[in-house]
């Protein structure tokens, strides 16, 4: 595709890293699309070699003005789930109003649950009434674009990552500082799938969508190359956070064990709830928002590792589920039209991912010790 | 009440930082009739317009030296992008009027000399916005440090970071000082160094790293030596990093959360332990001071610093941070920059290590 790639919600975990990748692969010809100034922090780096735009993903015509000459655009936008249905619209629209040839789509694998059965695969409708607000919300933008994709001008790509894990991943952080805080928890055995994808490999997935030449719209589930179970993710990093995975306690796999903070969460959740909350959330007074989130926070760990384990862990709705993940989504169509083979492996995710761990102040406790000595 | 008539105070620079973290300190100082915003600049009338609707106070101008004429200000508060602050600030101090400059002083330290040498023939004080002397924890950790609670200090460990969220109006902040810009060393960085200038009284630039390459860094990692001891600062605009300044002493540790006003741990046998901070500061203009406060909030610390001011104005006490203090810490982001390297970063594949290592702005 001739002209420039504009990655809208580029200041985000994975357009940062998409445009730094493009940046270091020697393209000139990238264009960040962002909501507002604050959002090309992370791109600040790269100067004049990244041409940027103020768009809003939800305002057409800065939109429209935004892609004018891309020869692809990449949907990074996350937003309130409130927001993806609308943003999602606006976003083809505009692409087709722009004229850009191709449209990759960041779906995700949240959309298809548990992963309860084995003959899903990359066709298969998504789940409706999952119980949580964004698998719903990216459910439903998947249904709109099944319905738009056969017809439209524009070719899409829907890419559909599982959890995407590495460097500067959020979820990836959180599990380490859960390790590290001797939080972490198995539900069952940990045989569940960890269905995900390094972040270098999906953003390598997105690139072969950008660089390939022929006919591709559909739909793809893309993930790295090996099944891994949940107590091999948390095995991984264990030795990096001080963790004797022989103490990792177990929860019930069959029913989600309820705590005061899940139940809270459970109420954010609720559809009526979660809207207001979003709205409140935007309108109140920063002060007042401090000042709560310094009520809410958890106690700070200033010894960076909890010496003792927590046997009874507050467990995380959306960790649970993840958890139960019982089949690994087939990625063979998507490796299979873009010739694609996940770049790095498992382990050599682990030891990137370590390595900035280390940078951004999560090192072990012995290279704490030999740091001070 | 204080004594004194209101100070008449025009404020340069109408976004974000006047808005969001200035607003309701000055609406409070004019409630106790200690100063009176008589001026509000703006290049963007409208943004000068929003805020003196809320300040209910002032008129507005899109000329500095036509509001400096006109309202002959008493005090006047430099809250603009960081490239305007020089030429700003001299004008102000021109026309006599007090100065409050908000950090980075001025990008440059020739630029921060000129300032320090028309305050000084003009006889008015040159105070700098470095707000982190208000942080009641961080100004503890101080004086733990004078009162050599922590025995000879042996290193210290700062680190800074987090995905970048603050609601700036512009790009400036973003790009090359060439045009205008600033980068993240000037941003948190002429924080985190004052700070530890303040806690070290001296400091010397080892070796700096950085990630920029046409444009401005968005990690930086410094390894400093003061006359205590060797320590290394670590900043980011794009990672969540552990906000903390870690000192090892001879007879203990202590960590101050640095992205938080009132959190020190000290340790000194077995576990860290939360010190409860209760340092208070002057909330008048009288001396002595009958009122302190030990602020919560990041607008009652400007809410201090905007006393200690005005204080310095009335009293003829020293202000937190003076010229030439912003100049060290100016001083010492130059010298950061004279040697500066490309940033190790071993998750990179070795193509995009390598890559990374060629696009680095020193070897442009």
């Amino acid at each position: 595709m001739s002209g420039p790639i504009a990655v809208i919600g580029a200041g985000g975990f994975v357009g940062t890293r998409l445009v730094e990748s493009l940046v270091l692969e020697g393209s000139s010809d990238i264009r960040a699309v962002v909501r507002a100034y604050r959002s090309l922090a992370g791109l600040s780096r790269f100067g004049s070699a990244v041409d940027w735009r103020i768009a809003d993903a939800e305002n057409p015509a800065a939109l429209v003005q935004a892609l004018q000459g891309a020869g692809t655009a990449v949907n990074l936008t996350t937003g309130t789930p409130a927001s993806i249905l609308r943003s999602t619209r606006t976003i083809l629209e505009a692409c087709v109003a722009a004229k850009v040839p191709r449209l990759i789509h960041l779906s995700s694998a949240v959309v298809f649950g548990e992963v309860a059965s084995s003959v899903i695969d990359d066709d298969s409708p998504p789940l409706m009434r999952h119980w949580m607000p964004y698998a719903r919300a990216k459910a439903a933008a998947e249904r709109w674009l099944r319905e738009h994709l056969p017809t439209s001008p524009c070719q899409v790509v829907v890419l559909r990552p599982g959890i995407v894990w590495g460097v500067r991943s959020p979820h990836t952080l959180q599990a380490v500082k859960a390790l590290r805080e001797k939080n972490a928890y198995l539900a069952g055995r940990g045989d569940g799938v960890f269905n995900s994808i390094y972040i270098d490999n999906l953003v390598a997935a997105i690139l072969a969508c950008c660089a390939h030449q022929g006919a591709v719209r559909g739909f793809y589930n893309v993930a790295d190359q090996e099944t891994v179970s949940w107590r091999d993710f948390y095995a991984a990093f264990a030795p990096s956070c001080d963790y004797d995975m022989g103490q990792m306690p177990s929860v019930s796999i069959e029913r989600f064990p309820w705590s005061l903070r899940a139940v809270i969460e459970y109420v954010q959740l609720l559809p009526a709830v979660n809207g207001f909350y979003h709205r409140l959330k935007t309108s109140l007074p920063d002060t007042l928002k401090s000042r709560l989130k310094a009520l809410l926070a958890d106690g700070y760990n200033y010894g960076h590792t909890a010496s003792t384990y927590n046997r009874k862990p507050v467990v995380d709705r959306e960790v649970w589920h993840l958890q139960r993940v019982r089949y690994k989504l087939p990625t063979a169509k998507f490796c299979k039209n873009f010739s694609f083979t996940p770049p790095v492996t498992f382990e050599d995710g682990v030891r990137r991912t370590v390595a900035w761990m280390e940078f951004v102040g999560y090192e072990s406790l012995s290279k704490q010790l030999v740091t001070a000595s | 009440m204080n004594d004194s008539s209101p100070k008449r105070t025009v404020l340069v620079g109408c976004g974000a930082v006047a808005g969001k973290l200035y607003r309701k300190p000055l609406q409070e100082l004019q409630r106790q009739g200690l100063l009176r915003v008589v001026g509000l600049v703006d290049s963007k009338l409208e943004h000068a317009e929003a805020l003196r609707s809320k300040l209910r106070s002032g008129s507005v101008f899109d000329d500095l030296n036509l509001a400096l004429r006109s309202q002959r200000p008493d005090l006047t508060l430099i809250l603009s992008p960081p490239h305007l602050h020089r030429d700003q600030a001299l004008l102000a101090l021109k026309h006599r009027s007090h100065v409050l400059c908000e950090k980075p002083m001025a990008p440059s330290s020739d630029g921060c000399a000129e300032m320090v040498r028309l305050a000084r023939e003009n006889d008015r004080v040159l105070a700098v916005g470095m707000i982190r002397h208000f942080f009641p924890a961080f100004a503890q950790l101080k004086t733990f440090f004078d009162a050599g609670k922590l025995g000879e200090i042996c290193s210290f460990c700062y680190r800074e970071g987090r995905v970048f969220d603050w609601e700036v109006q512009t790009s400036a902040i973003f790009t090359r000082q060439a045009s205008g810009g600033s980068g993240l060393l000037l941003d948190i960085g002429s924080h985190a160094l004052d700070y530890l200038l303040w806690l070290f009284g001296d400091l010397n630039v080892v070796s700096y790293a950085d990630d920029a390459y046409e444009g401005v860094e968005g990690n930086v990692v410094l390894e400093l030596t003061s006359p205590a001891c060797p320590g290394r600062m670590q900043l980011s605009w794009d990672s969540p990093l552990r906000c903390e300044l870690r000192v090892v002493g001879t007879r203990g540790e202590a960590i101050l959360r640095v992205d938080q006003l009132d959190k020190l741990a000290i340790k000194t046998n077995g576990d860290f332990e939360e010190v409860a901070v209760d340092h208070r500061y002057p909330a008048d203009v009288r001396f002595p001071s009958r009122k302190t406060i030990t602020p919560k909030l990041y607008t009652e610390s400007i809410y201090c610093q905007l006393i200690q001011v005005l204080r310095a104005i009335e009293l003829a006490e020293a202000p937190a941070v003076d010229g030439q203090q912003g100049q060290a810490c100016i001083s010492l982001i130059e010298a950061a920059r004279r040697c500066a390297r490309p940033l190790d970063m071993p998750w990179l594949d070795p193509y995009q290590e390598a890559m990374h290592q060629s696009l680095h702005w020193t070897k442009a």
